[in-house]
């Protein structure tokens, strides 16, 4: 009876928590005659129509160029927020350097409000023609990036047994031998994680995707509300449809394979962070 | 928030990793943080002082505090605090509350099929953005399938992004994104409480409710508390998906602070307006994060 229930609650509640993704994708699969006549949750005639014309009809909306633009710039903030963190986190693991102030405020940078900067870097953007680049918006997510990629490093670099770094250095090795040879192979199951999880997170940026981009280096979000800004009142919903599950694709695709590693990633950074 | 671990073995590593290299290795991060938040935050500092247009950007002649006072006279700003206020606790509240019923009374079902927990963390991997996207067709008078249900079934469906009902429809979409957050930090917590916790409470005649009541709330008080202020951090700060399901909408009245700040400075050019909003937000936040730390610090001891 209680087993039921939960079950019941269960099935509720994913329901309701995925259900624009649910809609989103039912539409996606609709012809336009048939989201006129029947909004509801089932497809009379189901149709791939709507994904051929967002990937074939791309003068005017370019997708391939926003996928490009996320997956670029999400790689550059991912990849550099890691290389940043990682020698950084090894020596707060393994020295008092860093400890007291750097690890700290790192960690509460998740707390401010990164809108708080983005004037300024706006500007910082324009003098250094930033604006509109790929690299400028890669850029950005590193700062993202960087708190969460601290903590969860510094968090497996404590857990490797110091006796590897000694046993290392006795034999010669140096702090960057250390880092390279035994470190990076020890925790490369965090490496990984740290990667999918701030790789997910550039990706789902927008604000700054909005701010800092105008159209060659627009991101998959804010390319996604061009759709809906280009097509006046008239949306084409089943288009519309069919781009936000493109775009939402990657990072949902990696999240549910991940699943597992990314929970305890976040709980790692909320709990210990 | 709480520090990380010191190990006590600190003082031998010292020998491994020399002060004066530990230094370089950390320089590159430092010198990134520097540049690209140091930086900019003493540019808003400059600029918040400053008179200065999208013409003077280079040039901004520093003019006293009339950026403050144009900002804190506007009755805009406020009205968005106090939407970013209510936005953020509103939410945290609820989807604490949600999480928290959630991870205790699923939990037989989860730790007996772990893979039940991937359909309830795909909300977190969406985009914001996109997911105020998707609620534009959700609740579409004509393609939405929320008022063609509620039209079928009931005969009526109210407008869910209008002056009334904007403010709760934006809560509910928040809250059913972002409850599974506080739910996993919940689960862990309550996964984590020692099984013969429960035994010993058991033998002592405990019923369920004063067990959850006496034993497992206040050993999960410290993650309620971590759990309920990054949410409400997440809210105050809300930006994407309201956004990009109503603009600023309905008359202003969805305007959150950050909505207003990139307002002010996309739509008005009103940068010294926008840059001192800013910096007021920015010191509050502080303010929010010195409290917390006060607060950790004060409970460890």
């Amino acid at each position: 009876m209680l087993k039921s229930l939960r079950w019941i609650v269960y099935g509720l509640v994913v329901f309701a928590m995925n259900f624009p993704v649910l809609v989103t994708l039912i539409t996606s699969f609709k012809t336009t005659r048939e989201i006129a006549g029947n909004p509801g949750l089932w497809i009379e005639q189901p149709t791939l129509d709507n994904y051929l014309k967002v990937l074939t009809e791309t003068e005017r909306f370019n997708i391939f160029l926003y996928l490009a633009n996320s997956t670029a710039a999400a790689l550059i903030g991912t990849t550099l927020a890691i290389l940043l963190a990682f020698p950084a986190a090894y020596v707060i693991a393994r020295s008092e350097t860093g400890q007291k102030l750097l690890l700290p405020l790192v960690i509460n940078l998740r707390a401010v409000p990164l809108i708080v900067f983005a004037i300024p870097l706006y500007m910082m953007y324009q003098w250094l023609g930033l604006l509109d680049t790929q690299i400028g918006l890669g850029l950005i997510f590193t700062i993202v990036n960087i708190p969460l990629a601290l903590v969860m490093l510094v968090n497996a670099i404590s857990d490797v047994p110091v006796e590897l770094d000694e046993a290392a250095t006795v034999d010669g090795a140096s702090v960057f031998d250390i880092m390279i040879r035994i470190i990076r192979p020890v925790i490369r199951p965090t490496l990984v994680t740290t990667f999918i999880f701030g790789f997910i997170t550039a990706w789902n940026e927008f604000l700054f995707g909005l701010m800092l981009t105008t159209s060659r280096a627009v991101p998959m979000t804010v390319g996604a509300s061009f759709f809906f800004a280009a097509s006046g009142g008239g949306v084409q919903w089943g288009m519309a449809s069919a781009v936000m599950i493109l775009g939402a694709l990657p990072p949902a695709l990696l999240g549910i394979v991940m699943y597992r590693q990314l929970s305890g990633s976040m709980t790692a950074g909320a709990v210990k962070g | 928030m709480p520090a990380l671990r010191h190990p006590a073995a600190a003082a031998d590593n010292m020998a491994l990793v020399k002060r004066a290299e530990g230094r370089l290795y950390l320089a590159p991060l430092v010198g990134f943080l520097l540049l690209f938040l140091g930086f900019p935050a003493l540019l808003n500092l400059l600029y918040s002082v400053s008179t200065v247009s999208f013409e003077t950007l280079r040039s901004p002649q520093i003019s006293g505090f009339g950026n403050y006072a144009a900002a804190l006279t506007d009755a805009a700003f406020w009205q968005s605090v106090w939407f970013s206020l209510r936005f953020g606790i509103i939410t945290a509240v609820s989807e604490c509350l949600l999480g928290l019923f959630l991870a205790i009374f699923l939990k037989p079902l989860l730790s007996a099929r772990p893979v039940l927990m991937a359909p309830l963390m795909l909300p977190l991997m969406v985009a914001p953005a996109m997911v105020g996207l998707m609620y534009r067709l959700v609740l579409h008078e004509f393609a939405g399938p929320v008022p063609y249900y509620l039209f079928e079934w009931f005969g009526d469906s109210p407008a869910f992004l209008d002056y009334a009902n904007a403010f709760r429809t934006l809560i509910v979409i928040e809250v059913l994104q972002w409850t599974p957050f506080a739910f996993l930090l919940f689960y862990v917590a309550y996964i984590a409480i020692p099984e013969d916790v429960h035994e010993a409470a058991a033998l002592d005649g405990a019923t369920g409710l004063q067990r959850l009541w006496r034993i497992d709330l206040p050993l999960m008080l410290p993650t309620l508390t971590v759990a309920f202020f990054i949410r409400f951090i997440d809210g105050f700060r809300v930006f994407d998906n309201v956004y990009a399901l109503t603009g600023s909408g309905a008359g202003g009245s969805t305007t959150s602070l950050s909505i207003y700040i990139y307002q002010a400075f996309f739509k008005e050019g009103a940068i010294g307006k926008a840059v001192a909003a800013s910096v007021v937000l920015f010191i509050s936040s502080l303010l929010v994060l010195y409290g917390l730390n006060w607060l950790s610090a004060r409970r460890k001891r």
